[in-house]
Formats: C-alpha cells, structure tokens, sequence
C-alpha cells in the first residue's frame, strides 16, 4: 500500500514568532488551531484527534496539552477520540504528518489537528536555555564532562562539512543572506532586516566556525495544521497539499554517535520519499530545508539531490535559494530568521510548505510552487526526515 | 585545594569499570566476543548481535580528530571561566568514538584529521577524565 496522494493539509495557522512576553502559551495554541479550522473550512467536529508537540519550556504547559487542554479550550469533548503528544524535538513536524496521515488513511481519524506552542523567547531565560540545551540529547556518562553545547555542535558539523568539501566560511554565510531576504516578506518572522554576508562574517565568533550571526534565536511561537483523506480535502478548499512522500532515517543519540557519513546514512531518507511521489529532485519547485544552524541546509540541499556533494556553498552564494532564486530554498526564513520555537522549527517549514502549495504565501509567494519538499531533523542531529506535497495528485 | 564545579560525569555500574581505567591510566572501550563488534559508549547490550558476552580491552589512545570546535563564548555556565577550550570527535585506532577536550595544545592549530593521544585528567580524587592532545605539538 502506499501512501501517495491519499491525504493532504487542508488548513494552517500561525502567529507571529519573536518576543511576545504578553501573549500565553494557549492565547497562541489557541490561534493557531482556529486559524488552522477556518483556513480549511472544516467543521471543527471532523477533528477528532489533536496531536500536540512538545513544550520545552514549561513542563506545566506540557503536561497540560498532553492532558487535553486542546480539546476542552476548542469545544472538541463531544467528538474527539483521541488527545497525544508527539515529540521528536525538531523532527516531531515529520512524525505528526505521519502519524497523522497513516490514521486518516486506516480510518481511525476523519481530520487529525496537529498544534505546535511554545515560549523559547520569553519563558526561560538565557542561561537556562543555555544549560538546558547543553545537557539535553548527550551522554551523561560520557559527554557532559566537556563543556558540549549546541553552538560546540554546530561548530563541529560546519568544521567538517568545510573540511570535506572547501566550502567557505563566506558561502556558509551567504546561507543567512538569502534566509533574511526571505524573513523580510515574512510578517510572521523574528529576524526581517536584511544582513549581508559581509555582516555576517563581521561578527564574533562563538564556538568556531559558527559566528554570531550563524547562530539562530530562540523565540515564542505556534504553528498548526489540520490533515484528513484527499477525497474530503477536495471538498473542503479549492487547493490541497497533497502528501505524497515521505521517507526517514534515525539514526543515533549522540553527536559523537552521528554517522560520519550523513550523505550515505541520510540520503535514503530523500530517496524514499521521492520513489513515493514518484518525483525526481529536478523536479522540485521549493524546498523547505530545515536549519537550526545554516550549514545544515548545505547537507540538506545535498541529502536532496539538489546539489552535488560540495557544491551547496557556491550554489547558494550565486543566489539562487533567494526570492527570485530558481530554487527558493527556506522560504519563511526557516529557524536562523523566523526564529527557534522550540520543537516547531521543523513545524513552521511544514505548514510553509503546505502554505506556498496552497498558494497562500503573499508577499514570498512561489509561482508554480506544484512540488515542495520539506525536512525535518531532531536531537542533534538523530535523525532525517523528507516529505513531498504537491498541487495535484 | 579548590572544588571542582564542573560536571563529572553519571557513575554506573558500567561507567564505573570505564573511570576505574582512566584513573589507572587506561583508555577501555568494549568488543563483543559473539560478533567482534568494537563498542564504545560501553553497552550492558551488544548493539549489533544482542550477545552479552562483552569484554573489556585496553585503547592504544591514538587517534585522529574527526572535527572540533573552539568555543568563546555562550558556554554552558560551569565551563564560562574556561574558554576559550576546544571540544572534539576523536576516532580512535581502534575504530571508536568518543568527544572530548583536546588540551595542552594551540587550540589555533587544531585542524580535522590532526593525530592526537589521550592524557589522563584526574579532576577529582575519584575521578579522571580522558583527554586528547595534538601529537607533536605540545606546548
């Protein structure tokens, strides 16, 4: 059995990411599913599953969505079934698609509402942040001695990606560029001035080669996305994301267990999905490469088939991943400019993917943006994940 | 002498017998005697054939450096008064991986591939920390 074309997105939400100390956390959760309700102009008692991702920061914020919050706050007590939490970090957006799809497709869920919530900007301070990232996903017994941090990770993936493939420092920070042009049609993204790779490359560095402005910021945000079969979807709004691949790899815990070879290990995560849809990676219209640092969307692009192996660098210098680019890569300004919610970086390039398939994406709109692949990855680094939607099945 | 505030890492019943080497200046890591599999973090499970007839063998120490970072700033708070320190992926001859601090070297110098050996930090009377430095470039 295969999955192609039998499900799709119908309906999005999504608030603002930044600062946003007077917005709580179900003020936003909330938004963003009745915004996701209303996009698909679904009666809300079709959903009757709610798939919730993790908090990070407030495990009383968590608690309470994995207990239904959700349900209750959206008058859903009548007609739900089922209320869980997934929770994969930055992948958890490709296992609630999923998830959610492979329900609707048994038919144990007519429409599966998938809400992402979480306050990294404002509810914890910087330090905590600091350390809670630091301790999380190593090995209390035999990494936490060391001082390993997020940025110490970054730093080590980019020192051995240029390392293998002569990418530059200034290529690596042209990747930031063209996430800022994007962020700069974005009105819900964090980081929307324009910064040139010269500015980039003008600031500090904090755990080399990673520089201060390759580092992402956290933030607040909350994103959400309602699947159901494509037969109702037809009948719902006049364009569907249509699901029609994915694929995965998981791979390790730990950075010191990632494979050394993430193009051997990971690709045929890219190739699973694409054999799905039935696509090739010159078919692409968009790609939503998930970051968190932006020497990840070079492996990205290159775990996508888009670029040769050390080729990703000059291929974004030359600007091509930028509005008007051939292939507009990242097009919210992804995790380095919409800005890091959380577990909903991998989220808020799904629900952009759905957006520009939908045709809903304004100012930063694709045209013929008929095939977009999205990917997701969590931990540091643990696993890959690709996913196709597309215009038509 | 002044308190050690950083870390150390969580003593198991299997971590114990790796720390008990460092503290005799001994590197250990594991081989499975079912399948031969090299294992390192050590496992009470040998992840390729499930057997439990794991043993201990003793690392030359020598490796290379698979990739690094110097970090300078944003560190985890108990490491602030340290950098800039470098953090690394060592491969060691043997086949396994392990991260740690390269020390006792120009962190300027540090380059992926640069071979290393292990030094032996004892941080606290009970525990000793391995460490790598680059070969023949001492400080």
């Amino acid at each position: 059995m295969t999955i192609r074309g039998k499900t799709a997105i119908v309906g999005i939400g999504e608030v603002p990411t930044g600062h946003y100390p007077g917005r709580s956390f179900i003020e936003a959760a909330v938004a963003v599913c009745e915004q996701a309700i209303r996009n698909a102009n679904i009666p809300k008692a079709e959903i009757d599953t709610v798939i919730p991702i993790g908090v990070v920061s407030n495990p009383l914020d968590n608690a309470n969505v994995v207990c239904s919050w959700l349900i209750e706050e959206l008058g859903l007590g009548r007609t739900a079934k089922s209320n869980f939490q997934i929770m994969s970090g930055g992948s958890s957006s490709a296992n609630s698609l999923k998830t959610a799809a492979a329900l609707v497709l048994a038919g144990l869920s007519q429409a599966v509402l998938v809400v992402h919530c979480d306050r990294m900007g404002t509810g914890l301070d910087l330090n905590t942040a600091i350390t809670m990232f630091a301790k999380a996903s190593i090995s209390q017994e035999y990494e936490m001695p060391y001082g390993w941090s997020q940025l110490a990770l970054a730093g080590m993936l980019q020192h051995r990606y240029m390392h293998e493939t002569g990418t530059t420092e200034r290529q690596i920070a042209s990747v930031v560029e063209s996430l800022r042009k994007w962020a700069a049609l974005n009105p819900n993204a964090m980081l929307r001035t324009l910064k040139t790779a010269d500015e980039v490359m003008d600031s500090p560095i904090i755990s080399s080669p990673v520089r201060k402005r390759t580092m992402n910021v956290l933030a607040d945000g909350a994103a959400a996305f309602i699947v159901t079969s494509a037969e109702r979807a037809r009948g719902l709004v006049p364009q569907p994301a249509y699901l029609l691949g994915v694929g995965s790899r998981c791979t390790n815990f730990t950075s010191t267990m990632q494979p050394l070879d993430l193009m051997e290990a990971w690709k045929p995560a890219a190739d699973d999905a694409y054999a799905m849809a039935g696509i090739r990676p010159a078919d692409v219209d968009v790609a939503e490469i998930y970051d968190a640092f932006p020497t990840f969307i070079l492996i990205g692009l290159e775990l996508l088939g888009i670029c040769k192996r050390g080729e990703a660098g000059r291929f974004v210098q030359e600007g091509h991943t930028s509005p008007g680019g051939r292939l507009p890569v990242s097009t919210n300004g992804a995790m380095m400019a919409q800005g890091h919610t959380g577990a909903g970086g991998g989220v808020a390039l799904l629900v952009e993917a759905a957006r520009q398939v939908m045709g809903q994406a304004g100012e930063r709109q694709v045209p013929n943006a008929n095939l977009v692949v999205e990917t997701a990855s969590g931990g540091v680094g643990m696993d890959f994940h690709v996913g196709v939607l597309g215009r038509e099945v | 002498m002044s308190g050690y505030n950083k870390p150390l890492p969580l003593i198991t019943q299997l971590s114990k017998v790796f720390y008990d080497g460092c503290k005799a200046n001994k590197l250990l890591y594991q081989v499975c005697a079912d399948c031969g599999e090299i294992i390192f973090f050590p496992k009470q499970t040998c992840p390729n054939c499930m057997g439990h007839s794991l043993e201990w063998k003793e690392s030359s120490g020598r490796g290379r450096i698979f990739t690094f970072t110097v970090t300078y700033d944003y560190a985890p708070p108990e490491f602030a008064a340290d950098t800039p320190y470098a953090l690394a992926i060592v491969v060691l001859e043997e086949g396994f991986r392990m991260t740690s601090n390269i020390v006792e070297s120009d962190l300027d110098a540090i380059r992926c591939d640069m071979p290393v050996e292990v030094v032996f930090d004892p941080v606290t009377s009970d525990i000793t920390l391995p460490k790598f430095r680059l070969v023949g470039r001492t400080e």
